[in-house]
Formats: structure tokens, C-alpha cells, sequence
């Protein structure tokens, strides 16, 4: 809503309106109802995290879904005590992380860090299932959505292991 | 609590109703009688002074006579009235004090019978016993003999009077009342037997709302709202058809009584005023005789009445203790010595449990546990467990057998013995309405009475030990404290504000906004942007803001109402278009200056409104509301004019110039300025208490008042800022304070307020506190998480080990292996016996049972 006497900042993402320019532009929204997006763009929620701030770490629990405003976000893997990169993400292409956590309660199985300084926004799981039980016909489809983009990050995740593989796992079949 | 008297031999369910009248408040009770005997003689004087007035007086034309008689009739109807007024007093007073005695009895009585009265009782049936069916009996019980005393009396002192003046008219006017005495009886047994079934039905229907009541979540959650509706129809429906039958009934009663009240002057009209005719009788006599009349129907229909009432109040008491006719089977107290201190040898010979219905829940269980001895109880569910383990802790008494702890046979044990010995903790626990401190301290003050309780330290360990330590902290953060509470530690408190603030403050920076004077709070609401601080008589709180004459002129003055009204129309705006079709759920409402509940008002406003300049003053209230509560970081529906801000901040100045009534001096308007400064030196507003560092905000909470501003998220509040908080608590010595402060917390009715676990754990800590030699768990770490099972799992095997009996009813098996031996339920026998190890190797029903768990 326009007001004539005030106008009411919508650029920064501190409104619907600027929220809702947002997330309609991102595919996991895209041709979802205008009621769906607002609704999301109204519960959202902004976080903001210094260069080098653990955003989420691996075993706790997942409640939220993470989508990137600004700056860069390193996503790692802790394993034998070490730290495994796996993907950084930023603003454009996938600016998204943690999309599984709409869907199922699980302990997060990667980590997340700042790299730069990054302004974030996320939907909780609990304001996207509220919000869908009200719209049950677009669903199936958010779910879809949802699952093409873990695939999309499966397989950039993917060949980037694959380029950086260890020579001894180069191996057509797996072990016996 | 003890009651002794001499009355209480006959058990309370077993006494009449006039067991209570006779033996109660005697003295209160004879100078009641006293006062109605005189009472009488001030009843009959007047009709004397009317007879006189007229056959004297009037006869003789003698004024002087008349204002005598005259005055003595008001003189005397006035005392009459005085003493009915004293009469009416001593009743209810009478009455009332019975009431409570008989309440306070029976309700030590009715909490004393056993859980297996309480397993076919419903709930419904003893509240409504004993709440609103003994008051209607309450009232009953004052007049229960003063009553029928002054009816009596005065009736026959009346008809004396009559018989006196003439035995023939006297005689005549009194046929009607055998007839009476026939047919009224006939009605009431009739009404009696409608009566007992209305109580019987208005008791069904509380059971069936009751149970909805507790059982409101299911409803929800099925939506069976047309079956609870159907369940409750059946009720209101029987009780219409009786309550209709009933006053049928009744009002019969009464048209009979009216019809024999007009026989009487019938027949002395024609009769009386026959012999006046004839001479045969003076006409004062005449009147006074009338009057006599009148007045002997009245204790006549106030003795029908007090029967009516009578067996109402007979049938509502026998129905009462009908219910609790059950004698407690164990003495509550020991007789004549001290509460043993047992070893915990616990001995179970041929034990076999039947229910009413016939049964057999345990069969045959013969069971030795020495002292010191931890022994787990496992099984499939249903096995019977948990019976066996409240058998063992005398709230179910065995059927055939024996159970004797260090000798001493269960069945002589008193319920004082078993609770300074055991402690039980139950499958699920109960937590009462009150502070956590009340609940924790439950069980050592029933068996203390008015002994020492454990220190504060001792309670803080236990605490501890059962892993309630952080939530403890975290309520402890939340308390808001009234400044004596505060006044010990409010130094304390201010100091941590400081190092906070100052060495801590790149942390705690990034997780809370600071209060800050020259700042706009972008988490804060515009109320405490303008108002920054508050007032302990709740002066500025928001809802009030719109009446309050100088806060609205301040907003005139800064130009800002206009501005805020807009705020708020948009906000009203925005979120009934949005939440339309959200309002029923409060989630969506979180983050919204509007309450869901608030809704429906700022719909029908919206639609109403063709602006946000309203003339109209409530609109304006409801839209103004809105904006004050409006914080720009947490509320998205729309975002704070950026114009807005400055104006705020110079409203933020001159609301403090109002509140402590400073003329600032315009030259000084630039200086940096500070709350601090203008604060409480003027003294005049002392009530009012700015957000100054050197200020303990007394309507925030300890954290806000730690961390002098808002949390930025409420995230945050649970793991970064509790860590940061107990460290900078715990270097200043101030963790065990808060902590004291956090056991004030109010647990809500059935400790609804707290988490699952939190009870379970509460319930835990609560029977460790006791340090009972022996110690009953039925599955009491089931509802708790990996890490606080494991930890008092820990506790059993070191803190206690040696030091106290234990039997654990355990469902989770990879947590038996720990205990000295592993006893195996199997439909109500045990089946196997023995140490982890043994059993394993023994592949029987244990073994089989830790199969089907992994
Ligand atoms: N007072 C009672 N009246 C009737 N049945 C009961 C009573 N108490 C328990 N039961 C039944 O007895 C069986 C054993 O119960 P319980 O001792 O609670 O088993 P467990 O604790 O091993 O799961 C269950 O089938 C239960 O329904
Ligand atoms: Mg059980």
C-alpha cells in the first residue's frame, strides 16, 4: 500500500513490500500465489552476521530456511576433525541454504559461516507450514520447487567434489 | 493438619445432618433460642395494644390513651423487628461456622481415601460436592433449629392469644390446618424424589464438562466439538424436562397454601363479624384477632417452608456423603511415638493385586530387596510395573499377601511413616499451581510440618543434579522484581549492567540494541522511544497513552500525532487486509503491533475509516495504540518514516521536561542530554524512573535491566546470550541469586507453564529433596533428553549408591545394565531375576525384550 501523505521506505528489506520484491524473484516463489509470497515476506525474519560468524553448525537442529541478501556464505563439512569445504554461495545463482528444513525436523548435516559480512533472511519451519495449510493446493507444488533446488545444489556440490577429488578415490566401481 | 474433638468418632459420612446442629457452637446456639423467647413477647404486645387502641382509646375518645398505646405498639413492633434482624445474623453466622467445620472435615476425609476410590470417581462429582452443594446446605444449617423453635412457639403463643380473646372463632379458623397437614406432605415427597434427580443429572453434566475442559486439546485437535456438544445436550436437556417437573411441584405447594391461607378470613369474617353484629364480641377484639390471624400463618408457612428446605438439605447431605462413604485405610499419623527411620529392607511374600472388577493385575510376586540394594523394574507395558511399584509405596493396598518394610508390616505403617521414607516418583508426575520453590519444597514440608527446610544451597544442588540449572537461570533472568525484592542485590545487578557494557560489550553488542538517549531504538516500541523509562504506578503504559492529557499534548506540540495516526492507520490497514483469513491463529500475530484477539476492532474500524485523520476519539485511541506499540526492526507490516525518527527523539526530550517539570532554558537544548541528569534530582516524580545506566528499571525484567536494552532476536536469547550471561553472573558471584530469584516462578495450574521435562525433572528434584532412605522411580527419566537421563542416571549410581534403596520401573534397557539386579514383569508375575550380565547369558524374557529394543 502506497500512503499519500508518507512514504514509507520500501527499498531496504525491512518491509513486505521490498521482501516480497525478493523472494518473487526467486525461483523456489516463482508462481507461487501473491497471497503465499506475502505471507512469507510478512513472517520472514533478518539476520545479519559478521565475516567469520558460524551461522548454523552440524547436530543441531533444523528450524529454518536461509535465503542470502547480501555478501558470502561458506558451507563446510566437519569430518575426522577437519574441516571440508564444500560451497560458497552468494547473493546470485544459489542464495539459499537449509531449503530441507521446510520439509523434515532433522539435525543439520553441514555447517554454515560467514565469509564476508552477510545479511540473511529466513523463513522458519513452523511460519511455512502455518502458512501453507492455508494454501494446501500450492503445496505439492513448493514442494517440488523445493526439491529441484536441493538437486541444483546437489549437483554444483557435486562437481565441485568430483574436480577436487583425492587421487585414490578415483575409482569406477565401489569397494567391495 | 490434626482435628480432635470428641464428635469425631463417628465417621464423618456416617453422622446425620443434625449430628453437626446439635453438637456444634451450643453456647452461640442458646442465646439464640434466648433472644427468639423474647423476641415472642414483642410479636404478641402489639396485637394487644391494637385491641386496646380500639376498644379503650378510640372507644373513650381519650387522646392521652391513644398516643400511649400508640407508642407502645411502635415501640414494640420496632424491638421485634430488631430482634428478627439479631435473630437472622445468628442463623447465618451459626450456619457458616458449621458449614466450615463441616467442609474442612470432610475434605481432610475425601483427600484421604484411596487412589482406587479415585480411579472410578470423576472429578466433576466431588468438586461439585463440595463446593455448591454443601452451600445449599449451608444455608439450610443456621436456621436448622432456630427456625422450627420460633415457628412453633410463636404459632402457639398466637393461637393462644386467640384462644384467649375467643376459643369458638379460635377453634373455627383453625380447621383448615389438619387439611394442610395432609396434602402438603403428599406434594413434597413428590418434589423430594424430582429433587435427588436433578442433583444426580446437574452432577453428570459438570463430570462432562469437566473432562472437555481437561480434555481440550484432544477436542481441538479432532475437532469433536459436535460430539462434546451431542455428549452435553443429553444433560441440558433431562435437567430442562426435570427442573420444569420440579416447579410444577413446587408452585402446586404453593397455590395449595394460598387457597388454605384465604379459608381463614372467610371464615372469621362471616363468622366474627356475625357475633360483633349481635354483640356477642367487640370489634378491637375483632381486629386483634385478625391480626393474630394473620400472623399465626406466618411461622405456620415458615415451618412448611423449613420442611421444603429440610429435605432438600437431607437429600443434598446424604447424597454428599454417600459419595466418601469409605474409611481411609491407613492412619495418618503414627500412634503415640515418632515416625520410624527405616533401613529400606523391603520384603514382598505371595503379593497378588485384584481389582474391583475381579482382576488380577499381579499375581503371586515374592520379592526381597535389602537395604542400599538399586533394583531395576523392566517389562512389556502393561505388565504391571507401575502397580507394583505403588503397592511398595502403600498408595495401592495388596489384595492377599504381605509387604513389610525392616520388619514392619506396610499395612501398620502410618501415612507419616511411608512419607518421611519414600520417596515416589510418578509415571506422571503432578506439579501444583504456585512457584517452583512451592513445588520443590512440597514433599519435605508435608513430612517437616513446621521443622527446618533444607537450606538454600542444599536446594540449588539438588537442582543441579537433576540438570534444571539453566532453566532455573533463564526464569530467574525473566523475574520482574518490585524493588524490595531488587534491593539486596540492586548494586550487584547495576555492576554487571556495567561490565556488559564496557568489557563485554563487542559481544553482547551484536544480540542487543543499548539503550542509548541520543539514539533512536530501532528494536524498541515508539512508546519507549518517546517515554524512555517508565513509571511504577503504570502511568505510561500504552493503552492509557491516548487519555493521557500531557502526552497527548506533548505529541500536538512535536508534530507528531498526525504523523503516528497515519502510522497506525497504515498498520491497522495493512494487517486486516493480510490477516484476514489468519486471524484465528496468534502465530501469525507475533510479530504484529495488533493481538489477534484484537481483530475483529480494527476490522470493523478499518471498514468504518475513510482516513487516518479520524474525528473521532476512539478511533483515534485504537489507531494511536497501534503505533505506539510499533518496534521498526520486528514489525514488517510497514517501515518507519525516516522523518519520524528526529521528530521521536525531540518528543523523547520534552517528555522528560514534563515528567520532572523542567522550564529548560532553550540556550541549553543543544547540550548533549541525558536522562540521568534531569532525572531524579528534582525529586518531584520519583515514581517515574527514566532509562538511566545508574537506573534499575523496576517494570523490566533482571536480563532487560542487565543488558539495558532490547534483544535484537528472540533466538538469541536461548544459547549465545544465556552462555554470555552465566559466565559474567558466575564471575560475579551472582548465579546462586538469580537462581533464588528464578525459583519464584510461577508454574501455572498444573505447571502448564513449564515444559514437559521440566516438570518431569521438577518432580525429580522434588522427591531427591526429600533424602527418603528409599527411593521409587516408575520410568521417571522418560520424558527427559539422552543428556539429563544420563545425568541422573549418574546420580543413582554414585551419589546414591550405598545410601539408599531404589527401585527403578525402566523402559529404556541399555540403562539397566548399572543396577544391582534386574527384576522382569511379565503379566503381572515376575518372570526372571538377576544381574544384566546372568540375564543376557540366560536368553529368556529379558534377553528377548533387549532383542526387540535394538
Ligand atoms: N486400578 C486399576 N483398575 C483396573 N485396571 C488397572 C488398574 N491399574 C492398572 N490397571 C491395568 O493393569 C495393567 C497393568 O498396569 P501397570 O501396572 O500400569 O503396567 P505397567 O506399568 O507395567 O505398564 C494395565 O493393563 C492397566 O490398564
Ligand atoms: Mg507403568
Amino acid at each position: 500500500m502506497t500512503l499519500p501523505e508518507q512514504n514509507f521506505n520500501a527499498n531496504g528489506l525491512g518491509n513486505i513490500t521490498g521482501r516480497q520484491e525478493f523472494l518473487n524473484r526467486l525461483p523456489m516463489f516463482s508462481g507461487a500465489p501473491a497471497g503465499v509470497t506475502k505471507m512469507f515476506a510478512y513472517l520472514a525474519k533478518r539476520e545479519e552476521y559478521a565475516q567469520g560468524e558460524i551461522i548454523i553448525s552440524e547436530d543441531t537442529r533444523c528450524d529454518r530456511l536461509f535465503l542470502i541478501m547480501s555478501g558470502k556464505v561458506d558451507i563446510f563439512h566437519r569430518h575426522k576433525g577437519r574441516r571440508f569445504h564444500v560451497q560458497l554461495l552468494g547473493p546470485d545463482s544459489i542464495n539459499y541454504f537449509g531449503e530441507l528444513a521446510m520439509l523434515a525436523e532433522f539435525d543439520w548435516f553441514f555447517s554454515a559461516r560467514a565469509w564476508t559480512d552477510v545479511v540473511l533472511m529466513t523463513i522458519s519451519r513452523e511460519a511455512f507450514t502455518k502458512v501453507m495449510e492455508r494454501f494446501p493446493e500450492s503445496y505439492p507444488v513448493v514442494v517440488q520447487k523445493i526439491i529441484k533446488l536441493h538437486i541444483n545444489r546437489f549437483a554444483d556440490q557435486g562437481s565441485y567434489f568430483l574436480s577436487h577429488i583425492s587421487p585414490e578415490a578415483w575409482l569406477e566401481d565401489p569397494p567391495q | 493438619m490434626k482435628i480432635t474433638g470428641a464428635d469425631n468418632r463417628v465417621r464423618i459420612t456416617e453422622r446425620s445432618l443434625f449430628y453437626w446442629i446439635l453438637r456444634r457452637h451450643r453456647p452461640m446456639q442458646f442465646f439464640l433460642l434466648l433472644v427468639i423467647v423474647v423476641s415472642l413477647f414483642f410479636k404478641v404486645f402489639p396485637l394487644e395494644m391494637q385491641k386496646r387502641i380500639i376498644n379503650e382509646a378510640i372507644y373513650l375518645k381519650d387522646t392521652h390513651l391513644l398516643f400511649l398505646y400508640c407508642g407502645l405498639y411502635i415501640g414494640a413492633v420496632t424491638i421485634a423487628g430488631l430482634l428478627k434482624y439479631a435473630i437472622n445474623l445468628c442463623q447465618v453466622y451459626i450456619g457458616q461456622k458449621i458449614l466450615v467445620e463441616m467442609r474442612t472435615e470432610l475434605y481432610h476425609h475425601v483427600l484421604q481415601l484411596p487412589l482406587q476410590f479415585y480411579r472410578k470417581m470423576q472429578a466433576g462429582t466431588v468438586i461439585s460436592a463440595m463446593t455448591a452443594e454443601l452451600n445449599a446446605i449451608g444455608f439450610f444449617l443456621g436456621g436448622a433449629l432456630a427456625i422450627p423453635i420460633t415457628s412453633i412457639l410463636t404459632f402457639v403463643v398466637f393461637i393462644g392469644f386467640m384462644f384467649n380473646l375467643n376459643p369458638l372463632l379460635a377453634l373455627l379458623s383453625m380447621g383448615v390446618y389438619p387439611l394442610e397437614i395432609i396434602v402438603i406432605p403428599f406434594l413434597q415427597n413428590k418434589y423430594n424424589r424430582l429433587n435427588k434427580k436433578r442433583v444426580k443429572t446437574t452432577r453428570s453434566m459438570a463430570n462432562v464438562v469437566n473432562e472437555a475442559i481437561s480434555g481440550i486439546h484432544e477436542i481441538h485437535g479432532n475437532a469433536s466439538y459436535g460430539l462434546e456438544e451431542k455428549k452435553l445436550s443429553t444433560y441440558i436437556h433431562k435437567l430442562y424436562d426435570l427442573v420444569k417437573r420440579l416447579f410444577i411441584v413446587k408452585y402446586g405447594i404453593k397455590f395449595a397454601n394460598n387457597v388454605f391461607q384465604s379459608m381463614g378470613p372467610f371464615i372469621l369474617f362471616l363468622v366474627g363479624g356475625y357475633m360483633a353484629i349481635n354483640g356477642q364480641f367487640t370489634l378491637g377484639a375483632l381486629v386483634a384477632f385478625l391480626s393474630a390471624y394473620e400472623k399465626v400463618y406466618d411461622p405456620w408457612k415458615e415451618l412448611i417452608e423449613y420442611y421444603q428446605d429440610y429435605q432438600d438439605a437431607k437429600v443434598r447431605y446424604k447424597q454428599i456423603m454417600k459419595i466418601f462413604d469409605l474409611d481411609p485405610v491407613h492412619a495418618l499419623l503414627p500412634f503415640s511415638r515418632d515416625p520410624f527411620t527405616l533401613q529400606g529392607n523391603i520384603s514382598m511374600k505371595n503379593i497378588t493385586f485384584t481389582v474391583p472388577s475381579g482382576v488380577k493385575l499381579l499375581e503371586d510376586i515374592n520379592l526381597e530387596v535389602m537395604a542400599n540394594e538399586q533394583i531395576a523394574l523392566v517389562g512389556y507395558s502393561g505388565s504391571g510395573k507401575s502397580t507394583l511399584a505403588l503397592l511398595i509405596a502403600q498408595l495401592y493396598d495388596a489384595s492377599q499377601g504381605t509387604i513389610s518394610i525392616d520388619d514392619h508390616q506396610l499395612a501398620e505403617l502410618s501415612k507419616l511413616d511411608m512419607s518421611s521414607n519414600v520417596a515416589m516418583i510418578a509415571q506422571q508426575p503432578f506439579i501444583f499451581t504456585g512457584t517452583i520453590r512451592e513445588n520443590l519444597l512440597y514433599g519435605v514440608q508435608a513430612v517437616a510440618g513446621d521443622g527446618p527446610l533444607p537450606d538454600r544451597s542444599h536446594i540449588l544442588s539438588v537442582l543441579r543434579q537433576v540438570g534444571l540449572q539453566d532453566d532455573i537461570i533463564r526464569f530467574g533472568l525473566q523475574a520482574v522484581l518490585t524493588p524490595e525484592q531488587c534491593k539486596p542485590f540492586r548494586d550487584k545487578f547495576l555492576r554487571m549492567r556495567q561490565i556488559i557494557h564496557t568489557s563485554l560489550r563487542s559481544d553482547f553488542e551484536k544480540v542487543v540494541e543499548f539503550y542509548d538517549a541520543a539514539a533512536y531504538l530501532y528494536y524498541s516500541n515508539i512508546r519507549d522511544n518517546i517515554v524512555f523509562g517508565d513509571s511504577l504506578t503504570g502511568e505510561f503504559i500504552i493503552e492509557g497513552l491516548p487519555d493521557h492529557p500531557r502526552f497527548m499534548e506533548l505529541l500536538q506540540k512535536t508534530n507528531l500525532e498526525k504523523p503516528l495516526l497515519t502510522l497506525g492507520y497504515a498498520i491497522a490497514t495493512q494487517s486486516v487486509a493480510l490477516l484476514a483469513n489468519f486471524q484465528d491463529d496468534e502465530f501469525f500475530f507475533r510479530d504484529n503491533p495488533m493481538r489477534a484477539d484484537e481483530f475483529t476492532t480494527y476490522s470493523q474500524l478499518v471498514e468504518k475509516l475513510d482516513g487516518p485523520q479520524s474525528k473521532d476519539k476512539e478511533a483515534r485511541r485504537l489507531l494511536l495504540i497501534l503505533a505506539l506499540r510499533f518496534i521498526p526492526q520486528k514489525h514488517s507490516i510497514v517501515s518507519l518514516p525516516s522523518a519520524m525518527e528526529a521528530k521521536i527523539l525531540a518528543a523523547r526530550r520534552r517528555f522528560q521536561e514534563i515528567v520532572f517539570h523542567i522550564d529548560r532554558d532553550p540556550a541549553t537544548l543543544l547540550e548533549v542530554w541525558s536522562p540521568c541528569i534531569t532525572g531524579p534530582k528534582t525529586g518531584e516524580s520519583v515514581d517515574f524512573i527514566p532509562f538511566c545506566p545508574g537506573e534499575y528499571m523496576y517494570t523490566h525484567t533482571l536480563l532487560d535491566n542487565i543488558l539495558f536494552g532490547a534483544l535484537k532476536s528472540e533466538q538469541m536469547l536461548d544459547e549465545p546470550l544465556r552462555n554470555l550471561a552465566g559466565q559474567a553472573f558466575q564471575g560475579e558471584h551472582l548465579l546462586d541469586e538469580v537462581m533464588d530469584i528464578g525459583l519464584n516462578f510461577e508454574v501455572g495450574s498444573k505447571g502448564d507453564r513449564l515444559s514437559g521435562g521440566q516438570k518431569q525433572k521438577l518432580a525429580i528434584a522434588r522427591a531427591f529433596l526429600k533424602d527418603a532412605p528409599i527411593v521409587i522411580m516408575d520410568e521417571a527419566t522418560a520424558s527427559l533428553d539422552n543428556t539429563s537421563q544420563a545425568r541422573i542416571q549418574g546420580l543413582l549410581e554414585t551419589d546414591y549408591r550405598g545410601r539408599k534403596t531404589v527401585i527403578a520401573v525402566i523402559h529404556r534397557l541399555d540403562l539397566t545394565p548399572s543396577y544391582d539386579r534386574i527384576v522382569v514383569m511379565k503379566a503381572g508375575r515376575i518372570v526372571e531375576q538377576g544381574t544384566y550380565d546372568e540375564l543376557m547369558e540366560r536368553k529368556g524374557a529379558f534377553y528377548d525384550l533387549a532383542r526387540a529394543e535394538f
